[in-house]
């Protein structure tokens, strides 16, 4: 078996005296759709956090390709072919829609820091960045501010941010939360379609759309992960179940 | 004679098409032309004086709003950039044998690497962070510069500053640069370098993403860029041009005082920039010459020009962030629905007594100043061709008149003002 | 060794007068995220005031009231102007106040002119209190340092003890919690910033008299307290006592010992260069400290923030 693309060993997170994240250990291999999912405050967020170097970890490692990311920064995670969405919608909402996929598109593309480029004058970078807003729908947005866009788009558009890189680890945190019925199905839809062939690892409430997409799942509890199995394995323990009967009864209190 | 300037190169900014191939030239073509004619429309020394320095706060104050508006970082010291460059290019003027080596147009490149090595230093620590933590900074060492220029003589010449003389320079195609005319060809060949410079800048991979950690650091770090670097090239980029204008006010001037360094210096271009604004490229464009006007022509007619520039400032903060640039943009979707017809008489139904009230709330001002400040004994002043004693009660009531009459007009027809404004900003519509 | 006291002395009034100042502005920072660029000009409005009311009233009814008007200009700087403000975000904020520092600087050049007013120390603080070696230590400087004392344990006490202070601690962390506790918070700030200015008119009344009442006086303190704010940390007020003393014996033993640099460096063995007329860093061979005095805060706040970036007593930007 090759190298996993994430591997985390023994992850801990504390926050003054609370630990969020206990010790967690988990193997995600290339091409995975891998979900997370867990009870409200168990941690998931965090762990996001955790593994793109948002929040320093406490304890344990976090490896990417067999590569330990100990010590280095959001970019150069991101640089390492690993990228993430947020729960929280995060795009430029200022810039065009094709200005934030364009930015999206600059540092994979080997541009850097430069100042003797121009970015109008690149035909790969500019058809690049249509053929992205062609595949997330939002080629007839193009020109409009990010902000002006419907709550929907901007979840696909932060999506479409993410994968513009071509990061072969893809994170996405939530990326129905808060969406109608239809919503969903469409990103799920271009979650499948622009996630092809690469390691998705998600952290999704929707039932619906774990079970529709994953090929794995985590249930992640209080800071630790009681059970990583298949859809159908996942559903049926007994652990899983009292987990979240537990946590709904808590929450009904 | 603002206009051929100020609005042109506003199109490419608002309408650039990601998928053409070419700079729209148009724009700089006519700002070209514009500038070498000006000298035929205006043909006097001082005109060519105010054009001058016009120019030189031109490229000052879109060197500062690559900071300000592209990038986000607010700067309370900047003039030490353009002032060490300035300083710089006194000193090579002074040094003869090097200064005849080359033709003094060459000079300003001079100022924009001095500029650029200080920016490099400077930012090396200051560009980490935006914001609050970077205005503090950029205010501390902006102050230790300027109170260095008294200590520091040998560079900065203490109290009476460093002067030159540029025509030592050796000649451009036979020209010394002995007359004002000369300075001026070479000001703005160099303002209209730069301006296409910082355009083209904004263009750049860098420039883009300027924008974007501006808007949003913590996405542009997940993207691959690291904030603190992106902030950096736009510091030390916008250090160079702030020098090349520290060496053109070198060839305008050839004196360089600490005055080029201070705090109100740097609180100036925020002003200039600001007022014309930042959210667009051209607004500093606008803002400088508008200001280098007001300055030149109220500073002529009364001493609170300062307070009346300040008040302008705080009530632009407060009420159009835009700016000048911000209210010109504001009209152009109207514009393009063709309803502009339908602005201008509740235009002129507001504006024209809100500025007559605004006179006569200056002209209270001024009395007032007058009252108390004038020599004992003098009683008389006199205001738009008026002269009149200003310790009678008369004159006072019919400024307040004048005042109340105007605001209170401008106040009643504001509401009617506000829904043309909301019609003409609906498509279709009746027109 | 009585030199060293007097300076100590010296530098303990200049310590407290910056702290007066810094206190209170990074109370209103803390709390609203605001860097009031106008502080030190409620500062000089507070010294005008004071010598307004000091020629009908009397000093002691100009440190009363000059305060509450200040505060109360404050109050409404924040309801008017920084509310309207806020909404564009932090940088128009600040621009905003810088703005203010300026136009506050014109208004007291149109109302009281350019000169230097004549506000003198009180006729009941003005004789030497002790003196030590031949220094002597006028009375006002005690007083000084006992007003500012008092009112840091005032501070103190209502931020630590009273309900009061407890509520605006809270929304200094949670502003939303609090609101929704049925608190008032924007009515909270506004009095913090009302409270913070008018900190700053104390400091101005009572420094007027012996700095100067002039119309530069803000801007000749203002930046020394900004720069205070940054090395003890933005946001700590703590920090803000600790580099406001520092600053202030720092500033005072420079000026009072004259060290030169040339002695330092043939002290730890580089010896002077010849021709030193001739020589480009010739200037920098014969600075003395009295010279440099007043940029320390400066050069010492660009050392913490390569070495410390976060301020003396910062948290660390997470």
């Amino acid at each position: 078996m090759s190298t996993p693309a994430l591997e985390l060993t023994g992850l801990k997170k504390s926050f003054g005296k609370a630990e969020i994240i206990r010790g967690i250990d988990l193997s995600i291999g290339k091409s995975e759709r891998h979900a997370i999912i867990g009870p409200n405050g168990a941690g998931k967020s965090t762990l996001f956090n955790l593994i793109t170097a948002r929040f320093p970890a406490t304890e344990g490692t976090v490896k990417l390709h067999g590569e330990d990311l100990a010590g280095l920064q959001p970019f150069q995670i991101n640089r390492k072919g690993l990228s993430r969405s947020f729960q929280i919608t995060n795009i430029f909402p200022k810039m065009t829609v094709f200005e934030n996929v364009r930015c999206a598109l600059l540092w994979a593309q080997g541009y850097k820091y430069s100042f003797w480029n121009l970015v109008n004058k690149s035909r790969r970078l500019n058809e690049g960045a249509d053929a992205i807003l062609d595949q997330i729908n939002l080629l007839p947005r193009r020109d409009l501010p990010a902000g002006m866009l419907s709550y929907a788009e901007q979840r696909a558009l932060e999506i479409g941010i993410t994968i513009a890189g071509g990061a072969d680890v893809i994170m996405l945190d939530e990326p129905t939360a808060g969406m109608s019925h239809s919503e969903t199905d469409y990103i799920t839809d271009l979650i499948l379609k622009v996630t092809e062939g690469k390691t998705l690892i998600m952290v999704e409430h929707d039932m619906g759309v774990v079970f529709g997409l994953a090929d794995r799942i985590s249930v992640l509890v209080y800071g630790e992960i009681i059970a990583t199995n298949t859809p159908e394995l996942v559903r049926a323990d007994p652990k899983v179940q009292e987990a979240y009967l537990g946590a709904a009864l808590e929450e009904e209190h | 004679m603002t206009d051929q300037i100020t609005t042109d190169p506003s199109k490419p900014a608002q309408r650039m098409r990601a998928g053409s191939m070419s700079l729209t030239v148009g724009p700089w073509i006519v700002a070209a032309v514009a500038l070498m004619l000006m000298p035929y429309i205006f043909t006097s020394n001082s005109a060519l004086t105010i054009m001058n320095q016009m120019w030189i706060t031109v490229v000052f104050a879109l060197a500062y709003n690559m900071l300000l508006g592209q990038g986000g970082m607010l700067s309370f010291g900047h003039a030490v950039y353009a002032g060490v460059g300035g300083f710089a290019c006194m000193h090579i003027m002074n040094n003869s044998d090097l200064f005849a080596s080359f033709p003094l147009p060459v000079l300003p490149i001079f100022g924009g690497l001095f500029g650029m090595g200080l920016a490099m230093i400077v930012g090396a620590f200051s560009t980490r962070s935006a914001g609050t933590v970077f205005a503090m900074i950029s205010l501390g060492v902006g102050e230790l510069i300027a109170a260095c220029s008294v200590i520091i003589v040998a560079f900065f010449g203490g109290e009476e500053g460093v002067s030159g003389d540029r025509t030592y320079a050796m000649p451009f195609f036979g020209n010394e640069f002995l007359q004002q005319i000369d300075v001026y060809y070479l000001t703005s060949f160099w303002v209209l370098l730069s301006a296409i410079l910082m355009y083209l800048w904004s263009r750049t991979p860098v420039g883009r993403m300027a924008n974007a950690v501006r808007d949003n650091p913590e996405r542009a770090e997940f993207l691959g860029y690291s904030a603190r670097w992106v902030r950096f090239y736009s510091f030390v980029a916008s250090g160079f041009f702030a020098g090349v204008a520290g060496g053109l006010f070198a060839i305008n001037y050839e004196i360089l005082t600490e005055e080029n360094l201070n705090t109100a210096s740097s609180g100036v271009i925020l002003l200039v920039t600001f007022l014309g604004g930042v959210g667009f490229f051209f607004g500093p464009i606008i803002g400088a010459i508008v200001f280098t006007l007001v300055q030149t022509v109220l500073s002529l007619q009364t001493e609170l020009w300062a307070f009346y520039a300040g008040s302008l400032f705080l009530a632009t903060v407060m009420f159009f962030p835009g700016g000048l640039a911000g209210l010109m943009m504001m009209h152009v979707p109207v514009f393009r629905l063709g309803k502009m017809k339908m602005l201008l008489l509740p235009y002129a139904k507001t504006l024209i007594p809100a500025a007559i009230g605004i006179l006569g709330l200056c002209c209270l001002v001024e009395m007032t100043f007058h009252y108390r400040h004038a020599a004992t004994g003098d009683h008389e002043m006199t205001l738009f061709w008026t002269t009149f004693d200003s310790h009678t009660l008369m004159p006072w009531i019919i400024a307040a008149a004048i005042t109340a009459v105007g605001l209170g007009i401008a106040k009643m027809t504001a509401p009617a003002l506000k829904e043309a404004w909301d019609e003409a900003n609906t498509a279709g519509g009746t027109s | 060794m009585e030199l060293i006291l007097v300076n100590i002395i010296d530098g303990l009034v200049t310590g407290l007068l910056l702290f007066m100042l810094s206190a209170g502005l990074t109370l209103i920072f803390s709390m609203m995220g605001v860097l009031n660029f106008a502080h030190a000009s409620f500062y000089m409005l507070g010294a005008y005031f004071a010598y307004q009311i000091s020629i009908a009233l009397g000093f002691w009814m100009g440190l009363l009231i000059a305060p509450l008007i200040v505060g109360v200009l404050g109050a409404g700087v924040e309801r008017y102007g920084l509310r309207r403000v806020h909404q564009y975000g932090h940088v128009p904020e600040l621009i905003f106040t810088f703005g203010l520092a300026l136009l506050i600087e014109e208004l007291v050049q149109f109302i009281w002119g350019k000169n230097q007013m004549p506000y003198n120390v009180p006729e009941v603080l003005n004789f030497t209190a002790f003196s030590i070696a031949g220094n002597s230590i006028p009375a006002f400087k005690i007083f000084m340092i006992f007003i500012s004392i008092g009112i840091f344990i005032g501070l103190l006490y209502i931020l630590t003890k009273t309900r009061v202070g407890m509520i605006i601690q809270a929304a200094l962390s949670y502003p939303r919690t609090v609101e929704a506790l049925g608190h008032n918070v924007p009515l909270i700030f506004m009095g913090v910033f009302g409270v913070g200015t008018a900190l700053a008119g104390v400091a101005g009344v009572i420094a007027g008299p012996v700095l100067g009442t002039f119309p530069g006086m803000a801007f000749v303190l203002g930046s020394i307290v900004f720069v205070t704010i940054v090395i003890g940390g933005l946001g700590s007020l703590w920090g803000a006592l600790v580099a406001s003393l520092l600053i202030g014996w720092m500033t005072t033993f420079a000026k009072s010992y004259n060290i030169r640099m040339s002695d330092i460096l043939n002290g730890i063995g580089i010896s002077t260069p010849e021709n030193l007329d001739d020589n480009i860093f010739r200037d920098f061979w014969t600075v003395t400290s009295p010279q440099i005095a007043d940029i320390l805060p400066y050069i010492l706040m660009v050392l913490i923030l390569i070495f410390r970036p976060a301020g003396l007593f910062g948290k660390r930007e997470s």
